[in-house]
């Protein structure tokens, strides 16, 4: 499970690029200059204890928060950003130009955040037709191959609330893969799941990472981050406290904080 | 003693049939009614969709002129509404002069007109509330996928609370069905208006509004049945599951 573990060392093709992100709300500052770069394949963990700004950090690359400064680049596209006149944050320039980046970012949810009113194939097909733009024939073909590579089966016509956590995430990330994205987000995608419903969203996952598909991903899954990443930052108080190589990270952490916070999450 | 001849003799009349004449003959009674509440609920449906949009808008004037709209159709009863328009507007020559008023100097009209704006300001509210309690991670998903704001309206936002809406809404149905009653004041003969003729004829109270009264039943009793019909098909994903 080491495959693309040095897809970073080795530069390659650059597939998201956040630069010095900060993000305060009112006088607090959350995030004090956070930067990322990921590369076709890698798998990015961001761990850290709640509070230290790893799921807004997220959040602002694909301007679900509104970031107060910094650089976001995607596919080598920059994210045009003005001031927004409202809160002095940064908002985007041209917002045709945000939908289209977003349509590369897809994003799974801690809650999966699936349209309760639709049904599962609705639910997949929706972004594809009436974003992308493809014909409703292609988006169910991909709907039902995404579905299929979730491990989910005879469950189109269900509707989210009539599943189980498990079932719905790998639902939600069906209709994030079905959008064919660039980068893939994924906000604390198992926090909400019963303990014995992790595992099968964390073995998608791993899946998807196996097929060299480029991810970015807050968990609180040491396992995770230390078998299937290749990269993994730890954030602390707003900042990078420590990055790199899971296996060394997370094994021989250098900083002190990082040792606390490991000594405190169970293997 | 109730009368039970004069009901039965009489019941044509509700239906809009004419002593001798044959049920539906006429566009009176339960045909008026059902007339005046189809329209009137098929406009005032279609203009609370956009002015519900207007009503959660960011733009402070926008949902202030909705706001006051709304507050005002539901702060005052709906038969000062209707004389309003019925026996006021003819007062202005600009309105006399204008195209409208061939329809305006109709009662028929104004009834539609005012039930409109009556039952339109309420389904405002009741739309704009389910907007409102829209969940906060689906529209969050709706602006991750690269939805432009307006798609997410369309696609998920309005979809959803209408749905959502629907309980709420029957109620609203069923309360304007039993208001399209005061159409009777302004010389209509709606199922009530027959019901007030016929008192008037035979000056015999009970059974005439006792039959009206058993015709709004059995009409409430239809479509509280036809909203548990759409409730069952358009809210089914907030039923428990079923295996």
């Amino acid at each position: 499970m080491n495959q693309n573990q040095n897809s970073t060392a080795n530069g390659g093709n650059i597939k998201l690029q956040v630069s010095d992100l900060h993000k305060s709300y009112g006088s607090h500052e959350v995030l004090k200059g956070v930067s990322l770069t990921a590369h076709a394949g890698d798998v990015i963990s961001i761990i850290g204890s709640s509070g230290s700004g790893k799921s807004t950090f997220l959040r602002c690359i694909n301007m679900l928060e509104q970031p107060n400064s910094g650089t976001i680049a995607v596919t080598g596209e920059p994210l045009g950003l003005i001031t927004d006149k409202r809160n002095g944050a940064l908002k985007a320039a041209d917002p045709k130009q945000l939908a289209r980046i977003r349509t590369k970012l897809a994003m799974v949810f801690q809650h999966f955040n699936l349209w309760a009113h639709m049904t599962v194939l609705e639910n997949i097909i929706e972004a594809p037709v009436h974003v992308l733009g493809i014909s409703k024939d292609e988006a169910i073909a991909r709907a039902r191959k995404y579905l299929e590579k979730v491990g989910l089966k005879g469950v189109e016509d269900k509707y989210p609330s009539h599943m189980s956590g498990g079932q719905q995430q790998r639902v939600a990330i069906a209709r994030a893969l079905a959008m064919e994205p660039e980068v893939m987000l994924f906000d604390e995608p198992t926090s909400a799941l019963d303990p014995e419903l992790v595992g099968e969203v964390l073995r998608v996952m791993q899946d998807l990472a196996k097929e060299g598909r480029t991810m970015v991903v807050v968990t609180h899954e040491m396992g995770f981050a230390r078998e299937v990443s290749n990269h993994v930052i730890f954030l602390h108080q707003g900042r990078i406290e420590e990055q790199g190589n899971p296996k060394e990270v997370l094994v021989a952490p250098k900083s002190e904080r990082l040792q606390q916070f490991l000594s405190g999450s169970l293997k | 003693m109730i009368d039970v001849n004069l009901i039965i003799e009489k019941l044509p009349a509700f239906f809009g049939g004419t002593d001798g004449a044959p049920i539906l003959s006429t566009s009176e009674g339960l045909q008026l009614t059902l007339e005046l509440l189809f329209w009137s609920l098929l406009a005032g449906l279609a203009l609370s969709i956009p002015l519900s949009l207007m009503r959660v808008s960011r733009n402070k004037v926008l949902s202030t002129a909705v706001w006051l709209y709304t507050y005002v159709f539901r702060g005052t009863p709906l038969l000062v509404q209707l004389f309003i328009i019925y026996y006021g507007l003819s007062q202005f020559d600009w309105v006399r002069d204008s195209w409208a008023w061939q329809y305006l100097r109709e009662a028929y009209a104004c009834a539609i007109l005012a039930f409109t704006l009556n039952t339109a300001a309420y389904t405002t509210e009741i739309i704009a509330g389910q907007i409102r309690n829209t969940n906060h991670g689906e529209i969050e998903a709706a602006k991750a996928m690269g939805m432009s704001k307006w798609l997410m309206m369309r696609r998920i936002v309005v979809p959803s609370a209408l749905r959502r809406a629907l309980p709420a809404y029957s109620n609203e149905v069923v309360m304007m069905m039993q208001s399209t009653s005061v159409a009777g004041l302004v010389t209509l003969a709606d199922v009530t208006g027959v019901a007030r003729r016929v008192f008037s004829d035979t000056y015999m109270p009970f059974e005439p509004f006792l039959t009206a009264a058993g015709i709004y039943l059995v009409m409430t009793f239809g479509f509280v049945w036809l909203f548990k019909k759409a409730e069952g098909r358009w809210l089914a994903y907030l039923a428990p599951r079923k295996h």
